[in-house]
């Protein structure tokens, strides 16, 4: 039998984006625009994107190094405020093992001509394959691609 | 604007009960139902249970003079007799009012079982919420000690 274990913590990732937040918000409701920053590294295989982009709705993306580890990512979107907030839950696969389960919250908020972008994880690690360390080191690089994304 | 507060709230309990019967009286709606209000003038129904994970339960939490607060869970991940994490959303008239991420963990210590219940709570009425979980979640789970009490 796996031993069973949790570990939970949550961190916080604040970015300046010299955007409106109207711009901000649709990287992340417009299917078409989230995949062109979301998921993994530039030389990741990704496949099985979708985005239902409303309360209930699913997201998901499955991707990882060629002929390396399958990464899962399975959401569902709590609340929806425009322009202002996107609450969901996701958990994280890694060759079908669940690694994670998380409450992230995304708050966009107007800061001079542009947004400040609050983003909260709150995360159970599961039976030890992961930490929160890791966690936000990936998402730092998410906020990294969303950035250059937003810049073209 | 939205005023948001985040919270990790983490409850304990050890119960004369073995894990297998303290997991069945979360996984049975039928118990659930009657340890999980958490005073005598409050009931919850359900309208959907279905306990397996990616299952949903729909609950409403029903108190007279008061707005239904209506809970939609979702089960992640369940380990039969050790682990249940799931996500939750709460409804208050027509607003939303919370968003959280349950986990709930169990170890068997002797003839005994500890419970640890870790509640990650985003609250969308300032901390309001997380006053509400725990209130709930204290008497609920001092309930659950009557159900293993004969």
């Amino acid at each position: 039998m796996t031993k069973r274990s949790t570990t939970h913590a949550t961190f916080v990732i604040e970015r300046e984006y010299p955007h409106p937040p109207a711009k901000v918000f649709a990287a992340f409701a417009d299917a078409k625009q989230k995949i062109k920053w979301f998921g993994g590294p530039d030389n990741w295989d990704k496949s099985n994107y979708q985005l239902d982009f409303r309360v209930g709705g699913k997201e998901s993306i499955s991707g990882g190094p060629p002929g390396g580890t399958v990464h899962a990512y399975d959401a569902t979107i709590w609340d929806i405020a425009e322009n202002e907030r996107i609450v969901l839950a996701y958990d994280l696969l890694l060759d079908s093992v669940r690694i994670s389960v998380s409450l992230a919250t995304t708050e966009i908020k107007p800061s001079g001509n542009g947004t400040q972008l609050i983003y909260t994880e709150q995360g159970v690690y599961l039976d030890g394959y992961d930490d929160a360390g890791q966690r936000e080191e990936g998402t730092q690089q998410l906020f990294n691609q969303l950035e250059a994304f937003l810049n073209k | 604007m939205t005023t948001l507060a985040h919270a990790t709230v983490v409850m304990e309990r050890t119960y004369g009960a073995s894990p297998a019967r303290v997991f069945a009286a979360w996984s049975d709606v039928e118990a659930r139902k009657r340890w999980s209000a958490p005073a005598d003038n409050i009931r919850i129904e359900y309208e959907a249970a279905d306990f397996r994970e990616g299952g949903k339960d729909v609950s409403r939490c029903i108190e007279p003079g008061n707005a239904d607060y209506v809970a939609t869970v979702t089960y992640v991940d369940i380990r039969k007799d050790q682990r249940i994490v799931f996500a939750e959303d709460v409804v208050h008239g027509n607003k939303r009012v919370s968003a959280a991420l349950i986990s709930m963990e169990l170890t068997a210590k002797g003839a005994e079982t500890h419970l640890a219940l870790t509640m990650q709570i985003a609250s969308f009425d300032e901390a309001g919420m997380e006053a509400g979980y725990q209130f709930g979640w204290n008497a609920a789970l001092d309930n659950l000690a009557k159900e293993f009490a004969q």
